[in-house]
């Protein structure tokens, strides 16, 4: 793969990045009011000591540049300032705390959604108008009408309250009394199973729906019909011609959806308590601790912007069309 | 065919008049083929029933915020749908929530397809550096999580504003919702546009207003625009669709607004009184309930539209 | 034009063929297909051999059925559509009666395929050797590094260098695909190698360097040969018979010496006149009034007399038998019922007798026989 191509990519990402800084600044520095939001706790503060305050924060200084690259520079050295929420702890730490549990949340759900739902889209749409095609479409269908908050709240109910299979809050029992590591893993597996259901269920649909149609296109093209001419079975006419052909599209679903990724995991993550980035955003938002949803507007974007990247890498080694 | 016939200015026009009416004739015949979108349209009509003539079909509207029963009362002959926590009925909430999800979809879809549409046609028609720096604006809005930068404009619009304020009666809190959807949404509309007007920009009588001399917005508004209607209304409704459910989304996080609840601030409430986990299934089921089938409604006749509207070759194999 | 040449087979023949019969007979064979409820006769009734060695053109307009005829010999036919009657005999094995698997069997080893436009006929995401090697490798189970090998061999037989076997299909030209296809359909040493238009996606100079090629693997392998087109330019300078279909039907078949010099069907004299001959005297292009039938509602008879100039009213109701003459033409067509020799019947034709001798080549009438 060309590293011109790669380098390309890499610095376009940058690019996004470096404006995406600009706009979070802009967003919470520009708004009116919001820079006397950190000091004024206190409304009968005096006049010098507001004077004293702003000086202080550098709030008086012009915004652009100065406050600016003030706040560029400091993002590049890793503060992201104080939560408003949490009085006076770092937004990095505030934040950081977070990601193992909504990663572990996401990976689990995201990997679970791409395997059935690429298999069931596949084989729907090698058997085109069977039973598994019809069905499959219209849970499909069904499936992405649906919120998945309130899919995971559906599941909750059924599974949780009703049947008491699975516990529906948080991501470990408190107080388990244990320090056996087996016990430990399996209440935490016993806590991800609704929430990991939920998140992957609002995928399986649109992965397999997307599959489908995929491998539909490709069977209409004339190499599918070279290989059967030179008597491959089907399977390995699936497997080595129609399949890598197929996946291409969906490895550019998987970039685009994860902006949207983050989406399902605040909702998810707030149906069932799960401590991690999701539960943290809404907190801030009802709080309106905008350094700390400053710092997770930040953290998406840049991961959004890197996933992009990696699937633009991982796209030109499965299509050797786009290396040039 | 020897000599012409010329017709008077009133004859032309009852001729294209026949010939629409024909053409909407025969769009009714197609669509009406497709059941699964002829499903969707009778579910739409009755929620839309229920949204502007409530009496119609469930009874009349009371306020939103009278409890009229006991808390969290199950299903029964009183309360068809069973009470909330505060006891108010739900299925007069459920109502409530029609008016203003629906609302929100459409305003919000109003403003999306709106920008997407100009944005697609200017950028495909005009081409060159136009073209370029429209589209990597479009771009960086299609991969960033603009759900997130949604929820972060919004209570920014709110707190600059203020939440009680009111624009042609319509709340500010859900004035929010509405510009913050339409702002984050439009880049995939403007994506599918584009690439069709840049093929309608080639065909040749494109060309011939060029040579006649027509200015570039005059060529866009009468040529290009009509050839792309169709793109636009089969988008139009799919977009319908994920509005209402960004906007149930949103709602749920806390930024709806209480005094006009949507089905997705009723679901924020069932979350917040704990619903789910004491067994008020019926809180929950109701408003989630009525989106997925209006979701799913507007997504079938999008689907339904698309098909017939923008037929694909079937493929022989 | 060329000399028949003996094939020098490798492999082993399948079970039950009979090396004495002749390579490829077909017979009768009807495929039709079933579109909005109506059939389509793509195929009714063609019957053709194919010898040893020999190269066998099968020209007609777009839509005449050339290409099904192919895709049946190895049942590579779309859902909707059905071998209704026929045989197709393999080494005298019929082809027809086989089930799926045993069917797998010829497909590629004794049958294979240079598709049209290879633009789309080779998976864009694999090499060009991989793709050359599978079958070698799949269906006559050589190991991985020797089917490469095999796939290299092929490569420069075809006139590709080597190294351009690690080339995906996009980087190359269409002119090489074309070979790189030829190359394929090669790789199971097959009895019989059909191409479907093998030249007309590319351009006049890269044509004449493939049927170059297609000349010189002929001579040195021996290959027996069907080549499908419209060109009838393309026919005359790479095979030996032709047999000229019209709406599903043969209309005349033989060498393509006798063909091409004393054409007899009508349809086929038109098909010659519409080709611009360089040195004839300056004339304006024959063209053949009307279109090709609806094949789901042909004409009852003969299929071309709705476009014949010479169509007489038995034409209209009954089929014209196939005639076989002493020069090994064989003819459908009334203007020679059987007995007549290869002498039409005279009949004042619609525009004056000048008619029946459209093309500058053909003898006088009463003349040659031959």
């Amino acid at each position: 793969m060309g590293a011109r191509y790669f380098g390309r990519k890499v610095f376009q990402a940058f690019l996004t990045i470096l404006f995406v800084l600009v706009v979070n600044f802009l967003l919470f520095r520009a708004m009116p009011g919001s820079a006397e939001r950190i000091l004024l706790r206190n409304p009968h503060i005096s006049q010098a000591q507001l004077e004293a305050q702003r000086e202080r924060w550098g709030l008086n200084k012009p915004i652009i540049p100065d406050q600016l690259v003030d706040y560029v520079i400091a993002t590049a050295q890793g503060d992201l300032g104080y939560s408003f929420q949490f009085r006076g702890q770092p937004v990095t730490e505030v934040i950081g705390g977070k990601i193992g549990p909504t990663v572990l949340l996401i990976g689990t759900g995201e990997i679970i959604a791409l395997i059935v739902g690429l298999i069931l889209g596949a084989y729907a749409g090698w058997r085109r108008g069977g039973p598994v095609d019809y069905g499959g479409t219209a849970v499909a269908l069904v499936l992405y009408a649906m919120p998945s908050f309130w899919l995971g709240m559906i599941l909750l109910i059924i599974f949780s309250t009703t049947l008491g299979l699975y516990p529906g809050h948080g991501m470990v029992t408190p107080g388990l009394g244990t320090d056996d590591p087996v016990a430990r893993i399996t209440d935490l597996l016993g806590h991800l199973v609704l929430p990991a259901a939920t998140y992957a269920l609002g995928y399986i649909g649109q992965y397999s729906l997307l599959m489908r149609s995929s491998i539909i296109e490709v069977l209409a093209e004339d190499y599918i019909q070279t290989a059967r001419a030179k008597g491959l079975d089907e399977t390995r006419i699936l497997r080595s011609h129609a399949l890598p052909n197929a996946m291409l599209p969906t490895v550019t679903l998987v970039a685009i959806n994860f902006g949207y990724l983050w989406a399902g995991a605040i909702t998810v993550e707030e149906v069932f308590s799960w401590p991690g980035l999701g539960t943290l955003t809404v907190d801030a938002l009802s709080s309106r601790d905008y350094p700390v949803l400053q710092g997770i507007f930040l953290l998406l974007s840049v991961s959004v912007i890197l996933a992009n990247l990696v699937a633009d890498v991982v796209y030109s080694r499965l299509d050797p069309r786009v290396r040039t | 065919m020897s000599g012409t016939t010329t017709l008077t200015a009133s004859q032309l026009r009852a001729e294209r008049w026949r010939l629409r009416v024909r053409g909407y004739r025969q769009f009714a015949r197609r669509f009406g083929k497709q059941r699964a979108g002829l499903i969707g349209v009778l579910i739409v009509v009755v929620f839309a029933l229920m949204a502007i003539v409530p009496e119609l079909l469930v009874g009349p509207l009371e306020p939103a915020t009278h409890p009229t029963g006991i808390p969290f009362d199950p299903p029964s002959a009183a309360h068809v749908l069973g009470t909330d926590e505060i006891g108010r009925d739900i299925l007069n909430l459920v109502v409530h929530g029609a008016r203003i999800s629906l609302l929100i979809g459409f305003l919000a879809t109003v403003i999306t397809v709106g920008l997407g549409a100009v944005i697609g046609i200017v950028s495909g028609y005009l081409g060159g550096s136009v073209d370029t720096f429209l589209m990597r604006i479009t771009d960086f809005f299609l991969i960033l999580p603009t759900f997130v930068l949604a929820l972060v404009l919004a209570p920014i619009i709110l707190d600059t504003f203020g939440a009680g304020a009111e624009i042609f009666g319509i709340r500010m809190t859900l004035i929010a919702i509405i510009v913050v959807i339409g702002l984050t949404s439009w880049a995939s509309t403007a994506r599918i546009i584009r690439s069709q007007a840049l093929s309608v920009r080639e065909r040749a009588f494109v060309d011939r207003a060029r040579v006649i001399g027509s200015g570039s917005g005059r060529i866009m508004i009468k040529h290009i625009l009509p050839n792309v209607m169709s793109l636009i209304v089969a988008n139009t409704v799919l977009v319908i669709a994920g509005s209402i459910l960004t906007e149930t989304t949103l709602s749920f996080i806390g930024l709806g607004d209480p005094l006009a609840p949507s089905w997705g601030t009723l679901l924020y409430f069932a979350q917040a009184s704990g619903a789910p986990g004491s067994g008020a299934w019926w809180y929950t089921a109701a408003p989630g309930v009525s989106i997925v089938l209006v979701v799913l409604s507007f997504t079938l006749i999008g689907n339904a539209l698309d098909d017939t509207l923008n037929p694909k070759l079937q493929v022989r194999k | 034009m060329t000399a028949v040449v003996t094939s020098r087979r490798k492999s082993a023949l399948p079970k039950g063929a009979d090396p004495n019969a002749p390579l490829l007979v077909v017979e009768d064979l009807k495929t039709y297909f079933k579109l909005d409820g109506k059939t389509v006769r793509a195929v009714d009734g063609i019957s053709f051999t194919l010898r040893d060695g020999e190269a066998l053109g099968l020209a007609g307009e777009s839509g005449c059925g050339k290409t099904t005829t192919a895709l049946s010999l190895v049942r590579l036919l779309p859902s909707n559509a059905r071998i209704v009657s026929g045989s197709v005999k393999l080494f005298g094995v019929d082809l027809i009666k086989k089930g799926d698997k045993g069917l797998r069997r010829y497909r590629w080893r004794e049958i294979s395929i240079v598709f049209q436009g290879a633009m789309n006929a080779l998976n864009p995401v694999r090499r060009i050797e991989e793709q050359i090697a599978e079958p070698i490798e799949v269906r006559l189970g050589a190991t991985p590094a020797a089917a490469l090998a095999r796939a290299s061999e092929l490569l420069e037989l075809v006139g590709i260098p080597r190294k351009r076997g690690r080339a995906y299909p996009h980087e190359l030209s269409g002119g090489m695909r074309q070979r790189a296809m030829i190359a394929m359909a090669l790789a199971c040493d097959p009895a019989v190698v059909i191409g479907d238009e093998p030249t007309t996606a590319l351009d006049v100079m890269v044509q004449a360097q493939i049927l170059e090629l297609l000349e010189r693997l002929r001579r040195e392998l021996g290959l027996s040969l069907i080549l499908i087109t419209h060109d009838l330019s393309v026919i005359a300078e790479t095979c030996d018979r032709v047999l000229i279909m019209y709406a599903g039907r043969v209309a005349e078949e033989g060498s393509v010496e006798r063909v091409f010099r004393q054409p007899r069907h009508p349809y086929t004299q038109k098909l010659l006149g519409a080709f611009p001959n360089i040195r004839s005297d300056r004339r304006s292009l024959e063209v053949i009034p009307g279109t090709p039938p609806d094949l789901s509602d042909p004409p009852a008879g003969c299929r071309f007399n709705p476009r014949c100039a010479f169509a007489m009213d038995v034409c209209r109701v009954e089929v014209p038998p196939e005639v076989t003459f002493a020069d090994g033409v064989r003819v459908a067509c009334h203007l020679y019922p059987p007995g007549s020799d290869g002498i039409p019947i005279t009949r004042p034709a619609t525009d004056g007798v000048v008619a029946l001798a459209a093309t500058a080549e053909l003898p006088a009438i009463s003349g040659d026989p031959s």
